[in-house]
This record gives structure tokens, C-alpha cells and sequence, in this order.
């Protein structure tokens, strides 16, 4: 193949085919990069534009130290760009992987965690500003970020009293994952779902480790908000939840290699894993519940105890480059609220339903709400499910 | 009997050989399995936080090891002459420290330091002579990983001298101390070598118990990372060959390590059976 | 006059040595414990975390962890016994069958795993009971549909897995140092083999015994891993609990009072064992006599 051919553009059938013969190791990183077009802004930035992304970033970073250390969440970032960053940095990553924002709020209250970045979901900032967990950004340290480009609503809860605590990563939906070789029938709602986990999927469904989602999804059963913190209708959540206990594979917040091995046949899932997991296995399918569940957007943020703060700032700045987002984006599959990235995304991806669901489906969907992240019976009730 | 003991050692091994063999996995994932290449090892090799696991590791296992054998020993040797009610109350706080639960010490001991520090903090902010920017703030670290783990592993070395001393020959004591031995003298030379066994004993225990201990490391390590952390943490991550690679690692060695004790110790008796 | 001096610096002497000892379990030991104790009578702080109060209610809340006790209380005690059982015939044959120059290394090979890291070992069992370990080997054969990992099932196997090793190891000791005369004696004396086993070796190697299920039960009784790894957040243990009072719904006067319970139920626990086993032991020496 001539390097012209580089970036033709290419069906997503290809680049899902280009894609995994890249992971599986058959082909380069150079060659896989040229043929899906997506990664051409990095081998431009490899090669021929010095000063642009590359060795600009390094020069403005100086020296930050020899690490960053990022709390985030599961199959949420691509380790190439994260070796990339090292390369040009001179910064190793630490990753910390969790499953709830409860399990990343738990760990900065008790203190000394040695974050330096964190991926924090949009409910959950206002309480880490009124708990003095997080600094505001110096936004003068991130030059990528430019608000201009970002959608209103993703990016408006990292803003608290007027001050930028937070800056966009991804967005996504809350929905669920199934097996369509497994389960023959065609669940289009929440109801159907949690049915089908006591009847036809017994023994293998799996639901987020993760009070928010999992009890919100359950009060989607009985039509309630997803958001509730009532008492009754948390009760009735809590009944559903005990009833179907017995019926679950697993309570994880990675549910990807039990789906994966065909342990599971069906789980509660985020946009991301959805289209990794169908895009590796068609036979699995993302769904989102007709009554409505989660829309969410996810942020970088700084804790207010960072250790190495020069290094934080690199770390975000390059990661929102709309380029290495890009590159990021085509890893892990969630959207991003910014405008310049998703330009350079692949029509197939700005095209898959998975990405980018219907209008209708988005409507029904509700962000999470600050209170339920501190709301004790919410808390209980999850504990007590896991417990029981 | 002899089918029996293969089956069992079949069982303890069996899992073991596995991780060896996907350590040498050639694939990007540990789900699949793909022969056979050792690029993980190289991976391995060159990653800076499982190196400074395994170095914060080895620190916090020799420092509770040698903190634990000293204070273990020096203990068991105090508590020979102590009688009475205070031998009463330390005999029970030993087996307590041994009984309870690590994930009680743990959440226990994390729960009070943070208390404690919170209001330490402050206090030292406000008191320090350079200003409170420059005042230390006192945080969870090494320091609070090897006093949580020489709680127990000290309370395990006083059991095993103790039982040691127990059985040992008073009269040499004596007869030491009849001879106008200082206490010290008698100390080096008669009462150590007789409890050395022990001693030793306690040392391994002590060590091996905080290199492999996770979960009150889990609660009271603040930043730092130990080897058990590493390893919970890359597999919460999702498993890559890596961490069948850190295995197989530390098999080797203590395989090596134990080998070449056996046959320093055989190549001994073979010299003392020929003089 | 020498004599008083002599006693006194004796008694500064075993002071000084028991300082470090005194000062690590006052402070490591005594003052957390009665942290968590003080906390147990408090109050969840709105955000999470503690805040001073003082309230009975986490005590009597504790039924809605009574899954996870009974979880612990019934899977350590099987998985002590399981242990036992399975250690016992090859701490035998190590003491008594086993040739001098292999027993070396077959003991050598009980201590290994020992070195190897706890959670890589359990781990392994993740790919061998998950979905494409033995329920594959079964589908071949033609069982179908066998789910073994996230089941009670797979946290007894990793149980056992994990601290088999520990119990071989105390039962050996007290069977290596049995005298083998006795065995020969019962045998001339007419005794079968059984009754020889049940009369001779059994109660002789009784401490071991003892240890070796203290020490696996004790263990057992604080478990987080085995159950996070091989139960799938479905089988809790009280150490599950634990961690997720603490890490995830930050329950802090709840989680110290689930703490206490713990504690107070080993203790009763182990006093009733080793109550039971002081009367058998009695009573074995008396049918010795």
C-alpha cells in the first residue's frame, strides 16, 4: 500500500476490522494509524508539524516530574495516548480504576490517595466543592480547553459559584448490554430488563456495583425518577433489587469480561463498553430503556491535595488536544462534548446509534442528581443489596 | 496414600502452573491466550510503579520484620519475670493482637489516625515556628503501614520465643551468671543461641506476613502503593499478562531462595557429619 | 543494700525491655479499638464519615448485615473443616510414610505457595471456574449450563486453595513428633489400625490440629478476598461489608459497629471451640489411662 492511500477514508467495517487487527498486534501502530485515517492528526504530529502538539507540549511542560497518577473508571482511556504522553513528558501514569463515584469520594474523604487527576461524573461536583475536596482550574494551564467549543449542558456542572472545577471528558448514556444469542427476546425497557433477570437471564445478568445507576435503573421499573430519594419509592427499588439478587451473576462496575466470556448475557452498561463490547462481538447490543435512566458527563478535575500539580495540568491538556481525544474516542467509543474532536471523529462513528442514540431516547433520559451521591438511605439501600 | 498426597500437590500447583504458562502469553489481553512470547516480561521489566511496589514492598516487610523481632524478643525475654496481673494483661493483649481480624485493625487503625491527624494538623499549623506553610502535615504512609503490620507480626514473635525460652535450660543461665557473666554477656552468649531458632522463626513469619498482607495495607497505605495493592489494582484495571508475569516472578525467587537455604543447610550438615 | 539495687535495676531492665511492646499495642491496638468503639455509638455525617452522638441505632441495625454473618459463620467453619480433612492425610503421610530425602522437598513444597502471592493465587481460580475454564471442559462432555464462579461453591474452593497449606503444616509438626513406637506397641498389642489411628494418632496430634483450625478459622473469620475475587459481589462475607461501609457508602458509625460484632462473635466463637476441645482432650486422656 502507497502512503497516499493513508488517509483514504474507509468503511467502518474496515476500521473495526483495521481496529482489531491492530489490537491482536498483526499489524503496526504506523500502518493502523494511516489506513483508518483517524489517527492521522498523531502521525502528522509524529512527523511533520513540530511545535504544534508534540515537542510544544513537552517544551511548555518543562520538567513535571517522572509521574501523574489518574483515578478514572473502567476501559476509559487509551493506553497509547497515555504512552504517548510519558514518551513526550517524561511522566509515567499511575491508573486507579473504580466503579462508583461513591468508592472515589470515600477514598479522597479518608484522605492521602496521591491523585493527582480524577475523572469525577457531573453530579457529584458541587458536593467535592462544598467538602473542599477539589481545586478550581487554572484555566490559563490548559490551553486546549476552550469553552467556546463545548456543548452548554456537558459542560456547565463543572462550574460551581462561577468558578471552573472541572473540565469535560466524555458524555454518555446509561443503558444495557445483552447477548442476542443468548436472549431471544427483544427487552426494549427497564421493566423488561429487570423481568428478564428473574425469568429467562437468571443466573446471568450483571448490574453496576454502583448505587446511582443500579438503584435508578430499578426505580425506572416502577416509572419513579431516576433520581428519587423517596423513602417509599426507594423501598419499593430495594424489594425489586432483594428479588433479583439471587438471580444476578455478578454486581461489578466491569462487566466486560464476564460478557465477554459469555458468563453474562446481560448487564447494565454505559455507552463506551456498549460499543466496545458490540464492537468486538456483534451479537451483543446496547440498549437504552424507553422509560428513560441516566444521561451523564464525565470531567477531569484536580483534587485539592495533588501532589504533582504541573503534572495534573500536562495530563488534562493533553488529553482534551481535540486530536488525542480523538484518538481516545476511537479506543473507548464515548462522545465528547467538544466540537473540535468530534469533527475529526469517522463518520462511522459519528453515524453508530450506539454513540449517538435517537432524539426520543435522549429526551427521556435525566442527569444524575447531587443529592443522591450523599443521600444515606440511597447508600444503605445499595449496601444492603450487596450485602444481602 | 502416595496417589492421595500427588492429587493434593496436583491441587496447590495445578493453578499456579497455569499463571506460569499465560505469563509467556504473546496477546494484548490475559482472556485470551496466545503462544507464546515473554514481550510481557520486558513490559514488566520496565514498569516504574510495579518496581516501586515491589521496593516499597521489601521496605515495609524488612522494617516490620526487624521491628517486630526485636520488640517481639525483647518482650519475651521481659516477660519471664513478670508476674501477677500485668502478665495477666499483656498475655491478653498478645492473642488479642493475633485474633483480630485485619480488616478490623485496618479499618480501625485508619479510622483513628485520620481522627487523630485531623486534629493534629491543625495544631501543628498553628504552632510551628516557621509559619504554617512550612509545618509538616502528618498523613497515612510508610509509617502507618509498618506499625499496623508489627502490631501483629510482634505479637506472633512474642508467642514463638516464649515458647522457645520455655523449653530452654535455665541451669545455663545460672550456672552463666555464677561465672560473674554480666547480664549482657549471658544475653549474647548463652540466651541467644539457644532462642536463635525462634528468633528466626519470627523473622520469616514476620516478613512473609506483611509482604503478602493486602487488606490492612488496602485501608492504612494512604499514596503508597505495595505490591498486593499493585497487583488488586491491575486486576480491578482488567487483567493483562502483566500480572501473570509479576507472579511468576515471585515464585521464581522464593523458589530460588528456598532451594539454595535447603541446600546451604544439607551442605552444612554434610560438613558437620564429616568432622 | 546490693541486693535491693540489684532488683530494682532488674525491674528498670524488664520495664525498659517491654516499652516498645507497651507503647505499640496501647497505641495500635488499645486506642483504635476504642476509637472505633466511640464511633459505633455516633452518627453517619451528611456527607458521610462520623459525627459525635450518642445512639444504640447501629447496634440494632446491625440484622441488615445478618446475610454476611451468617455467610462467614457458616462457609469459614466449613472451610476450616474441608481444610482439616483434606490436610490431614498428607500431613500423615509426610510424618510417618514419606521417605527421609523426599520428605524435604515435599515439605518444601507445602511452604512455597506460601511465598507466592495470596491474591495471584486466588486469582488464577477467576479463569479456572469462570466460563471458559471447567464449565467448558464439562460442555465437552456434555453437562451444560455449569455456573461455578460468583457462587458460595467457588469461594469454598478458593477458600480451601488458600489456606490448605496453613493447616498441613501445624498437623505435620505434631504428627512428625509422635513416637512411632507407640504405633508399632498399639499394632503388637493386637489394635487394628483403625482403633490404633483413632486411640494413638489422633489425640496425640491434637494440638496441631487445634492450631492449624484456630489459625484458618481466625483467618477466615476477617476474609475480604477470596469472596471480592471469586464471589462476584454476591457472596459477602462480614470483611465485604467492611470494606464497602467504609469504601463505598461511608458509613463510618455503622462499619465500626459491624467491626465490633466481628470481634465479639470470634471471641465467643473461639471460647466455645477451644471449651469444646479442652473436654475432649480430657476426657481422651483419661481413656488413655
Amino acid at each position: 500500500m502507497s502512503r497516499n492511500d493513508d488517509n483514504a477514508p474507509i468503511s467502518a467495517k474496515e476500521f473495526i476490522n483495521e481496529l482489531w487487527r491492530y489490537k491482536n498486534g498483526s499489524v503496526s501502530r504506523r500502518h493502523f494509524l494511516g489506513v483508518t485515517g483517524l489517527g492521522a492528526a498523531t502521525a502528522v504530529m509524529a512527523t511533520a508539524m513540530p511545535g504544534l502538539v508534540g515537542s510544544g507540549r513537552a517544551r511548555a511542560a518543562g520538567n513535571i516530574g517522572d509521574r501523574v497518577s489518574i483515578a478514572t473508571w473502567p476501559n476509559y482511556y487509551s493506553q497509547d495516548n497515555y504512552d504517548a504522553f510519558t514518551k513526550e513528558s517524561g511522566a509515567n501514569i499511575q491508573i486507579s480504576v473504580f466503579g462508583s463515584n461513591e468508592e472515589m469520594l470515600a477514598k479522597l474523604q479518608a484522605g492521602g490517595t496521591g491523585w493527582d487527576v480524577f475523572v469525577p461524573t457531573n453530579y457529584t461536583i458541587s458536593t467535592y466543592v462544598d467538602l473542599d475536596l477539589i481545586q478550581p482550574l487554572d484555566l490559563s494551564r490548559l490551553p486546549n480547553f476552550d469553552e467556546k467549543h463545548y456543548i452548554k449542558r456537558f459542560i456547565e456542572p463543572g462550574t460551581v459559584n462561577g468558578k471552573v472545577y472541572a473540565v469535560p471528558k466524555n458524555w454518555g448514556t446509561t443503558g444495557f448490554v445483552l447477548n442476542r444469542n443468548k436472549i431471544t427476546s427483544n427487552p426494549t425497557t427497564w421493566k423488561e430488563f429487570w423481568d428478564l433477570a428473574k425469568g429467562e437471564a437468571s443466573s446471568r445478568v450483571m448490574v453496576h456495583d454502583y448505587q446511582l445507576t443500579t438503584i435508578g435503573n430499578a426505580l425506572k421499573y416502577f416509572g419513579y425518577s431516576f433520581n428519587s430519594i423517596d423513602p417509599k419509592e426507594l423501598g419499593d427499588a430495594e424489594k425489586l433489587l432483594l428479588e433479583v439478587k439471587p438471580h444476578l451473576f455478578a454486581i461489578n462496575s466491569d462487566y466486560q469480561p464476564g460478557m465477554r466470556s459469555g458468563d453474562a448475557w446481560m448487564s447494565i452498561a454505559w455507552t463506551g463498553d456498549g460499543l466496545q463490547l458490540n464492537r468486538d462481538m456483534p451479537e451483543i447490543d446496547y440498549v437504552l430503556g424507553q422509560e428513560g435512566g441516566e444521561l451523564w458527563s464525565d470531567f477531569y478535575a484536580i483534587p485539592k491535595e495533588a501532589p504533582h500539580l504541573d503534572a495534573a495540568y500536562a495530563l488534562i491538556n493533553f488529553l482534551i488536544d481535540p486530536k488525542v481525544n480523538a484518538a481516545e474516542v476511537a479506543v473507548h467509543g464515548y462522545p465528547v462534548p467538544d466540537n473540535r474532536t468530534t469533527a475529526l471523529l469517522p463518520k462511522e462513528m459519528t453515524d453508530n446509534p450506539i454513540m449517538y442514540p435517537a432524539q426520543e431516547l435522549l429526551n427521556a433520559l435525566e442527569f444524575g442528581a447531587a443529592v443522591t451521591l450523599t443521600d444515606p438511605l440511597r447508600a444503605e439501600i445499595m449496601a444492603r443489596f450487596k450485602a444481602a | 496414600m502416595r496417589l492421595y498426597a500427588a492429587a493434593i500437590y496436583l491441587f496447590l500447583y495445578g493453578p499456579i502452573a497455569l499463571i506460569v504458562v499465560f505469563s509467556f502469553n504473546a496477546g494484548r489481553h490475559a482472556a485470551s491466550f496466545e503462544c507464546c512470547g515473554t514481550s510481557w516480561y520486558g513490559r514488566t521489566f520496565n514498569n516504574q510503579f510495579l518496581l516501586e511496589a515491589l521496593y516499597t514492598s521489601l521496605l515495609v516487610a524488612g522494617t516490620t520484620a526487624i521491628l517486630a523481632t526485636i520488640m517481639g524478643t525483647m518482650a519475651a525475654l521481659a516477660l519471664q519475670r513478670v508476674r501477677g496481673p500485668l502478665r495477666v494483661v499483656y498475655d491478653a493483649m498478645t492473642y488479642i493482637a493475633i485474633i483480630i481480624p485485619g480488616i478490623v485493625i485496618g479499618i480501625a487503625t485508619l479510622v483513628a489516625l485520620v481522627t487523630a491527624f485531623d486534629a493534629i494538623n491543625p495544631l501543628l499549623a498553628a504552632l510551628w515556628p516557621g509559619g504554617a506553610k512550612a509545618a509538616p502535615q502528618l498523613g497515612l504512609g510508610y509509617a502507618s503501614v509498618i506499625a499496623a503490620h508489627t502490631l501483629f507480626t510482634m505479637a506472633l514473635v512474642i508467642v514463638i520465643v516464649r515458647a522457645r525460652i520455655q523449653g530452654m535450660d535455665r541451669s545455663l543461665i545460672e550456672a552463666s551468671a555464677d561465672l560473674y557473666a554480666t547480664p549482657w554477656r549471658t544475653f549474647r552468649q548463652v540466651t541467644l543461641p539457644q532462642i536463635f531458632p525462634a528468633v528466626m522463626a519470627g523473622f520469616l513469619l514476620s516478613f512473609t506476613f506483611s509482604f503478602d498482607d493486602f487488606i490492612i495495607a488496602f485501608f492504612v497505605a494512604g499514596s503508597k502503593t505495595t505490591l498486593p495493592i499493585y497487583i488488586f489494582s491491575s486486576i480491578r484495571r482488567g487483567i493483562t499478562p502483566e500480572t501473570n508475569v509479576i507472579a511468576t516472578l515471585v515464585l521464581g525467587v522464593s523458589l530460588t531462595l528456598l532451594i539454595s537455604a535447603q541446600l546451604l543447610m544439607r551442605r552444612r550438615a554434610g560438613a558437620a557429619g564429616s568432622n | 543494700m546490693m541486693k535491693r539495687a540489684g532488683i530494682r535495676s532488674g525491674n528498670g531492665v524488664t520495664a525498659m525491655l517491654l516499652l516498645p511492646t507497651t507503647l505499640w499495642f496501647l497505641l495500635l491496638l488499645v486506642m483504635p479499638l476504642v476509637v472505633i468503639l466511640v464511633f459505633s455509638f455516633g452518627e453517619r455525617a451528611p456527607a458521610g464519615g462520623y459525627q459525635a452522638a450518642f445512639t444504640f441505632e447501629q447496634y440494632l441495625n446491625l440484622p441488615a448485615r445478618l446475610k454476611a454473618f451468617t455467610n462467614t459463620l457458616t462457609l469459614a467453619p466449613l472451610g476450616t473443616l474441608i481444610c482439616v480433612l483434606m490436610a490431614y492425610p498428607l500431613a500423615y503421610y509426610l510424618a510417618v510414610r514419606a521417605g527421609e530425602r523426599v520428605k524435604v522437598m515435599l515439605l518444601v513444597l507445602v511452604i512455597v505457595p506460601f511465598w507466592t502471592s495470596f491474591l495471584i493465587r486466588t486469582y488464577a481460580w477467576i479463569y479456572i471456574l469462570g466460563g471458559r475454564g471447567i464449565p467448558q471442559l464439562l460442555e465437552l462432555v456434555g453437562i451444560e449450563d455449569v455456573r461455578l464462579i460468583n457462587t458460595p461453591t467457588a469461594v469454598l474452593i478458593g477458600i480451601v486453595y488458600g489456606y490448605l497449606p496453613l493447616m498441613i503444616f501445624p498437623i505435620y509438626v505434631s504428627l512428625e513428633k509422635l513416637d512411632k513406637r507407640l504405633l508399632e506397641a498399639s499394632g503388637d498389642l493386637g489394635a487394628s489400625p483403625w482403633r490404633t489411628f483413632l486411640q494413638v494418632t489422633l489425640p496425640l496430634s491434637a494440638p496441631g490440629l487445634v492450631t492449624g483450625s484456630l489459625l484458618v478459622f481466625i483467618l477466615l473469620m476477617g476474609e475480604y478476598l477470596i469472596p471480592a475475587l471469586l464471589g462476584g459481589g454476591k457472596v459477602f462475607f462480614v470483611g465485604n461489608a467492611l470494606v464497602d461501609l467504609f469504601l463505598q457508602s461511608r458509613n463510618w458509625p455503622y462499619g465500626s459497629a459491624v467491626a465490633i460484632g466481628l470481634v465479639a462473635i470470634m471471641m465467643v466463637a473461639i471460647a466455645i471451640y477451644l471449651a469444646m476441645v479442652g473436654r475432649q482432650q480430657a476426657r481422651d486422656d483419661v481413656s488413655l489411662v
